[in-house]
């Protein structure tokens, strides 16, 4: 049967969907690498290629697809519901501000040459 | 099943005087600045089965950036699919300098400078060079070549999660036969390795090679922030973000499933030339698609796959460019763009194994002479990386 959604790992918190999805369906996730597939009921319309919350994840959480990092929560989503960029942030740049990195590495390279 | 496999690999290209394998036989009017499209687009106007490659610099540029400007140049009038070029140039120094890089190669390149002659003449001249180089290349007969002759390249672009899940696995494991056959493949998009960047330093094929690319990605990063910005609203795309990636970590897993698993045996920067039986190689670029293609032509690349979430339709004037999609509503809405097709894969339906094979395929079929969807839509895209801004 063709499949709805896929994970990438069973350890991953975050499945893919393969087609367009409506809240209130009831989704068996299978993994791409094998493992414990994932009952989920959608909480959200999830459009193809999208991602839906495997667990409950609060603010903060580093999520992990593909076993590596990929973001931090911004805001809590629950078990089903749709992960995206209102709710997820990339880790790199994490300050918020490039010109703070800038003064940083500045700070950095002056320590090197033995300035203050 | 590998015997089939290797069976069903009859490929057929163009063997060059210093034995480059291409698999295209174009005939290319080279412009050296911007003052010289108009010449060398007046000479492609006038004889059939030319190339002209307009664009916008070669003026009062320096240093790096003015040597990858003409490795640019001269790698795509080196490219194994170019049989013979007309070089043209504002004034001869800078002209004779592209052309002399190409001569290396042996084949047939004649230079033409505009200063002391003007527009008409040199098209005149240039025009009757031109017919002659493409009546002899009209006569060169394709010969049997094999995969392990061949330097391709791979990019992705307009990326979403069906890439990930699917395009670039089937990708990957295409590239992992072609490179166990012998072929050198190129990949690059040095921004786009971000957050899956370990994951290509541990691929280094010695600690050198790992250090080498280190150094070229964190360099990158540097000059990023080196700007006081970062690379959010740019990576990932407006286009990735519709088609459901968030963060630039997310694109980048999914890139790199692309390359398949086999070690990373070079580490080039830009335009740098690739040689066949190198394995698979990292060419320091531009995550933007004609930038890319481009780099990748001028290294050598003959041939290149592109496999597309949202519908990238870049192409390239000198290489097939094999556009491969997962996502079914990009293989239905834009369906002439498409030359590999593979919805079926991202619901499960066929086999990672399978997916490769109907990419191999195509391959074998383009590489003989099929024309692919950007060839037909004269996707001809030519971009020339600059480092800095001009004197």
């Amino acid at each position: 049967m063709a499949h709805r959604a896929l994970a990438h790992k069973s350890t991953d918190d975050v499945a893919v969907a393969v087609a367009d999805l409506k809240a209130g369906e009831e989704l068996n996730i299978q993994s791409l690498e094998g493992g414990k597939a994932h009952q989920i009921k959608l909480l959200e319309d999830v459009p193809l290629g999208h991602k839906i919350a495997l667990k409950d994840l609060p603010p903060g959480h580093v999520v992990i697809e593909y076993g590596e990092k990929v973001g931090r929560m911004t805001r809590a989503v629950q078990k089903g519901g749709f992960v995206h960029v209102h709710n997820i942030r990339t880790l790199r740049w994490d300050y918020g501000k490039g010109s703070k990195a800038k003064s940083q590495r500045s700070k950095a390279k002056n320590l090197k040459k033995g300035g203050q | 099943m590998a015997k089939t496999r290797k069976a069903s690999m009859q490929l057929t290209g163009y063997r060059r005087p210093d034995g480059a394998v291409g698999v295209r036989n174009h005939v290319l009017v080279l412009p050296v600045d911007d003052l010289s499209n108009s010449a060398a687009e007046g000479v492609a106007r006038l004889i059939n089965g030319t190339t002209a490659l307009p664009h916008p610099y070669g003026r009062l540029q320096f240093g790096e950036d003015l040597e990858l400007t003409f490795r640019t140049l001269s790698g795509h009038g080196a490219s194994p699919n170019v049989h013979g070029v007309v070089v043209i140039g504002i004034e001869p120094r800078w002209t004779d300098q592209v052309a002399s890089a190409i001569a290396k190669t042996g084949k047939p390149v004649e230079t033409f400078s505009i200063e002391r002659h003007g527009d008409l003449n040199v098209i005149n001249a240039a025009s009757r060079v031109a017919y002659q180089m493409t009546q002899d290349a009209s006569e060169l007969r394709r010969e049997p070549i094999q995969v392990s002759e061949l330097v391709l390249s791979i990019k992705c672009g307009e990326s979403d999660p069906t890439l990930g899940l699917a395009g670039n696995k089937a990708q990957g494991q295409a590239v992992d036969r072609l490179v166990d056959m012998g072929a050198s493949v190129i990949f690059g998009e040095t921004s786009e390795l971000t957050g899956g960047e370990h994951l290509i330093a541990n691929r280094c094929a010695t600690p050198a090679l790992k250090r080498r690319f280190m150094q070229i990605y964190h360099d990158y990063i540097h000059m990023i922030e080196d700007q006081g910005v970062d690379l959010l609203g740019s990576q990932p795309t407006e286009g990735n973000i519709r088609g459901g990636l968030s963060t630039i970590e997310e694109k980048a897993l999914g890139n790199i499933q692309k390359t398949g698993s086999h070690k990373v045996n070079a580490v080039l920067d830009y335009a740098e030339t690739v040689k066949p039986g190198q394995g698979l190689v990292f060419m320091n670029s531009s995550s933007a698609g004609a930038e890319q293609v481009t780099l990748c032509a001028a290294g050598g690349s003959v041939l290149h796959f592109f496999t597309t979430g949202q519908g990238n339709i870049v192409g390239h004037p000198l290489i097939p460019v094999i556009k491969i999609s997962p996502n079914p509503i990009t293989c239905s809405t834009m369906v002439e763009h498409i030359d590999v097709k593979l919805p079926d894969l991202l619901v499960g339906d066929i086999s990672l194994d399978q997916a490769a094979n109907r990419i191999l395929d195509v391959f074998v079929r383009t590489a003989n002479g099929r024309l692919t969807a950007a060839e037909l839509l004269r996707h001809n895209e030519f971009v020339i990386t600059r480092l800095y801004p001009s004197a």
